[in-house]
């Protein structure tokens, strides 16, 4: 399975695939084949090369937390583009979801979109992240270029609901 | 007298820690509570409980009128005030007393003359405690405040009387600037607190914050149970206490001990309380402050003594004579107390609320947590963000450093964040290791800290990986698509070639 994590405005991208107590995880080229078990709920025993890794995650509503060597983090897995599964919060806004580089500016102030419609791709970490249109309407404002350094939470277009 | 019913009119971990003694001793508990901490541990264990109401901190835990009635009505014959809320409340003491109910502490007059700082100092002064060498009369003359800052030598600290966050505060490293830092100290306090009143002190270098353990009992006898050293600190917030001090020998221990017991003795004072010294690099002590309570950082003393403090003011209350001589009580082996707060390292240390979804603490022999938290609580921003206490001891402080970082960084505690990560580097530093602390300490070392880690581990991608294929609902995405049905890869399941890379 393709799984995302967002961290700290970063997105890493990892496959990971099983067989019973293996897994194998491939996150930056490079491969990691590991032995694992869920020892007890949210507590994972992971043997990697000579060590042994002790985790423990939990789930918030909308991030998980992961213990891991004295260490805390906060990671959310996100979707990106060509997934096409649930719904996922935050769907729906003009909002930036990443820190990145706007790619491609597909709509100008005045044009009518539909609903889905995509207005901005913003590449981060080599995904691509699209800004959908939440409602039928129409633009009224581009807040970036093609090429512009976008943040997280920035406002992408701003547009007005038909 | 003999105590039956004890109310307990805090919240957290202490009032845990002093239902549980009550409990060893068959003594039956009341817990008080407010709104948000309906469900909160002190209230789970505690034999009868009374709700009252509104979380905020003068509605309810600092309510004196309602707390007291709470105990009248049902019929508890002490109460324990904990460490902060009302604990060194005189009026509070007064209260207590007025109706018939024994307050579990010193009584309210030393609460009181402890709790105002000159008169403390005058009273430690006169019966012969070193106190810091300082000025804080009436005469307020460029000419005479510079003749007694003279008299008291340098470095030379002037502080504004309505001081506070360091305003109108001033250095004088020698006489030729002194005339100078008294004057700038006043135009700034005269601006800052529309008083130019000032005092002088003598500033020490290297100064370390060194406190004594105090047990009195109601006739008149006193012993101290060693040290306890308190120099970890961030914005004058104790962090990591330990005992014994890394500076202390045989000797300075005896007399800093005698003037402890002699500072208790000159107010007659009873029950537990602290005996607070500041000790210079020259090792030089003097007597700071009392505080007249049980405080956050006891079980180090505990740890190191053997004898719980908790128990032992329930005993004193009821009348009981200290039954341990001074000759009797030995230090063994070193403890260290690391304190646990709900705030974000990452973010000014700002306190950090949220839901608690999952609270393990580390276990071993020697690691004592003491804690008011569990799973799925919420931190509110009403009270203190301290979460726990944990504390270990071990044959020497070497030792206790090393388990202390072992037990910390296993410590799991997830949905808020905490200065874990911290306390494990203050504790790792070299200097701290070698004992080279001071006050100063958080401010020399950790000024502008912020977590060194960046980004997410592989370890972490790893976990979350494994995780997340563990409890994955949706079937395995299928990597390489057969069009042919009779392929043998279609009925291996998630096998798949090995590649190394």
């Amino acid at each position: 399975m393709f799984i995302n994590y967002e961290h700290e405005n970063h997105v890493y991208n990892v496959t990971v695939e099983r067989r019973e107590k293996y897994f194998f995880i491939t996150y930056d080229n490079t491969e990691y084949r590991v032995e694992a078990e869920e020892i007890k709920p949210g507590h994972l025993k992971i043997k990697l090369g000579d060590r042994i890794l002790k985790s423990v995650i939990t789930e918030g509503e909308k991030e998980k937390y992961v213990f891991v060597e004295g260490d805390v983090f906060y990671v959310k897995n996100v979707e990106l583009t060509g997934t096409k599964k649930t719904k996922k919060e935050g769907e729906g806004s003009l909002n930036s979801p990443i820190s990145g580089k706007v790619v491609k500016v597909e709509v100008k102030v005045g044009d009518k979109v539909s609903k889905g419609d995509v207005l901005m791709v913003i590449e981060a970490m080599k995904m691509e992240y699209l800004i959908r249109a939440p409602d039928n309407g129409k633009i009224t404002k581009i807040n970036f270029n093609e090429n512009d350094q976008i943040e997280i939470g920035q406002t992408t277009v701003e547009m007005k609901k038909s | 007298m003999m105590l039956t019913k004890v109310l307990v009119a805090n919240r957290g971990e202490i009032a845990v820690r002093i239902i549980r003694a009550c409990q060893e001793m068959g003594i039956n508990t009341v817990a008080v509570y407010s709104e948000v901490d309906k469900e909160a541990p002190h209230v789970q264990i505690a034999d009868e409980t009374i709700n009252l109401g509104d979380p905020t901190p003068i509605a309810s835990y600092l309510n004196i009128p309602k707390i007291i009635e709470s105990a009248q009505k049902i019929g508890a014959d002490a109460i324990h005030p904990g460490y902060g809320f009302l604990a060194e409340n005189p009026d509070f003491a007064q209260s207590c007393e007025d109706v018939g109910i024994k307050f579990i502490g010193p009584n309210p007059k030393v609460i009181s003359l402890m709790g105002d700082k000159i008169a403390a100092k005058k009273t430690m002064k006169n019966a012969g405690v070193p106190v810091i060498p300082g000025y804080s009369g009436e005469k307020q003359d460029i000419s005479s405040l510079v003749k007694e800052g003279k008299k008291i030598g340098f470095p030379l600290l002037v502080k504004a009387a309505a001081g506070g966050g360091g305003k109108g505060m001033r250095i004088a490293h020698s006489e030729d600037i002194l005339e100078e830092s008294i004057e700038s100290a006043k135009r700034e306090s005269k601006s800052a607190f529309g008083n130019d009143t000032v005092f002088l002190e003598k500033y020490l270098e290297k100064p370390r914050h060194i406190e004594f353990q105090i047990l009195g009992d109601e006739y008149g006898n006193v012993i101290h149970l060693f040290e306890r050293e308190c120099s970890i600190q961030r914005r004058h917030q104790k962090i990591i206490e330990e005992s014994p001090s890394p500076v202390m020998d045989v000797k300075l221990r005896k007399k800093m001990g005698e003037a402890a017991i002699k500072a208790a003795e000159a107010v007659g004072y009873t029950n537990a309380g602290t005996v607070e010294f500041m000790v210079d690099g020259d090792l030089n002590f003097y007597f700071m402050e009392m505080n007249t309570r049980l405080q956050v950082e006891h079980p180090v003393t505990e740890l190191t003594t053997g004898i719980d403090l908790a128990k032992w003011q329930l005993k004193i209350a009821d009348g009981k004579e200290l039954s341990i001589k001074q000759n009797q009580i030995m230090q063994r082996g070193h403890a260290i107390e690391c304190r646990i707060y709900a705030e974000d390292p990452a973010n000014g240390f700002l306190p950090s609320v949220g839901t608690l979804q999952k609270v393990e603490p580390p276990r071993g022999p020697n690691i004592r947590d003491d804690s008011g938290i569990y799973t799925g609580m919420k931190i509110t921003p009403y009270y203190d963000p301290m979460l726990s206490k944990l504390i270990v001891n071990a044959e020497n402080r070497d030792e206790c450093i090393n388990k202390i970082i072992w037990a910390l960084s296993r410590y799991v505690i997830l949905g808020v964040k905490t200065n874990i990560s911290f306390l494990i580097k203050v504790l790792d530093h070299m200097e701290f290791r070698k004992g080279n602390i001071t006050t100063h300490f958080i401010d020399n070392y950790f000024k502008d800290w912020i977590s060194s880690k960046k980004g997410l581990p592989i370890e972490a991608i790893i976990a979350l990986s494994v995780y997340d294929s563990i409890h994955s609902r949706t079937e395995e995405v299928v990597r390489y698509k057969e069009s042919d049905p009779h392929s043998p890869w279609k009925h291996v399941g998630r096998w798949r070639m090995g590649v190394e890379i």
